[in-house]
């Protein structure tokens, strides 16, 4: 079982806030909207626990998805609650529940999750790629139990990195996660001087 | 509650046992309904044998003879056991590969079943979408619900 002490974990939360806030710059030029970055929450959880450390199971939200090639092998997930979704399609001049909006929430995935990236990438060095968004609108327990799964086999630990990233006056939000496998995440600490 | 890789049993009237929002996880349950026996495990992965430090309740091979045993314990026999599936949707793939762990998932359960002699009297399975499972000793009943739907009872085949 893998733990990570609260110097780890306090890098960690360091990198998501480089990476939400550059996440956050991208947005807020997509939208022409002031966006707030919360500090990013980095905790290491059981599995079991994992699911409602990132919200109440059964609300149904829209998920967009992409899976982390290269250095730090993971997952990135976005959730959006449905008006969320709607109102970001809106500020984006797409109607909201079409297949318009289905591709432009993609997008906005494949934006938050390239330039989250990019910051890591730019600050550590590391080698990251996101693959293709993939997007699902049904309950948050499902969603993130689909996602932890694709690392439960080797770990009972899910390590969550959950940044809140708010659109400003429009009380809508999205909420930006990374889950890295263990074996990334070691070596991304080792890089920075830490573990290993 | 029944979170991932957690199971639970219970003969008490009142006793409701959930497992919410599964996705590709499925949710097992097991019911004696003349004596009003029921449990529930929440599976994540099908087998343990990549992993064999984790002898944990999250994989089939582990969780559904567990839940057997725990479940004979409260006061009934296997024969009296009937089991309904919950899960095992796709909602997203992952790596490329044809690994649905969903579908990986059932077949897994299934088969533990099988081999301890179980039958199996329903199933909401496969498919792209989460469930939650809420399982009354009361009854007992069996309740499933996806996202946005009205929660509808498994009715033993």
């Amino acid at each position: 079982m893998t733990t990570y002490s609260d110097l780890e974990l306090d890098a960690l939360r360091e990198l998501a806030n480089i990476g939400s806030g550059t996440a956050a710059t991208a947005l807020s030029q997509m939208l022409g909207r002031s966006i707030d970055v919360s500090v990013p929450k980095a905790a290491a959880l059981p599995l079991a626990e994992a699911v409602a450390s990132v919200g109440e199971p059964e609300l149904v939200v829209v998920g967009v998805v992409l899976q982390v090639f290269g250095d730090l092998p993971g997952l990135a997930v976005l959730l959006f609650t449905e008006r969320d979704a709607d109102r970001v399609c809106e500020l984006l001049g797409v109607e909201p529940s079409t297949e318009f909006a289905t591709s432009a929430l993609q997008e906005i995935g494949n934006i938050l999750c390239a330039s989250y990236l990019g910051a890591i990438v730019s600050m550590v060095g590391l080698d990251l790629q996101p693959g293709p968004p993939q997007i699902a609108c049904d309950m948050l327990g499902s969603i993130v139990e689909s996602v932890l799964l694709a690392n439960a086999a080797t770990t009972d630990i899910a390590l969550l990195l959950d940044s809140d990233i708010r659109i400003e006056g429009e009380g809508s939000a999205v909420q930006f996660m990374l889950i890295p496998s263990d074996e990334g995440v070691s070596s991304l600490l080792a890089r920075l001087g830490l573990g290993g | 509650m029944v979170r991932m890789g957690e199971l639970a049993v219970s003969r008490s009237s009142g006793d409701v046992l959930v497992a919410l929002g599964l996705g590709s996880c499925i949710g097992l349950v097991l019911v004696d309904r003349a004596k009003s026996i029921v449990g529930l495990a929440h599976v994540m992965l099908p087998d343990s044998s990549s992993s064999p430090n984790a002898p944990r309740m999250k994989f089939a091979d582990h969780a559904v003879p567990e839940l057997i045993r725990k479940t004979v314990a409260l006061g009934t026999s296997p024969l009296h056991l009937q089991a309904f599936l919950v899960g095992g949707a796709k909602m997203f793939s992952f790596g490329g590969s044809s690994l649905d762990v969903g579908a990986r998932n059932e077949e897994a359960t299934l088969a533990q079943l099988e081999k301890h002699r179980i039958r199996v009297a329903g199933k909401v399975t496969a498919g792209t979408s989460g469930r939650t499972v809420r399982v009354h000793v009361d009854g007992p009943r069996v309740l499933c619900k996806e996202a946005g739907g009205q929660e509808k009872e498994l009715q033993a085949a």
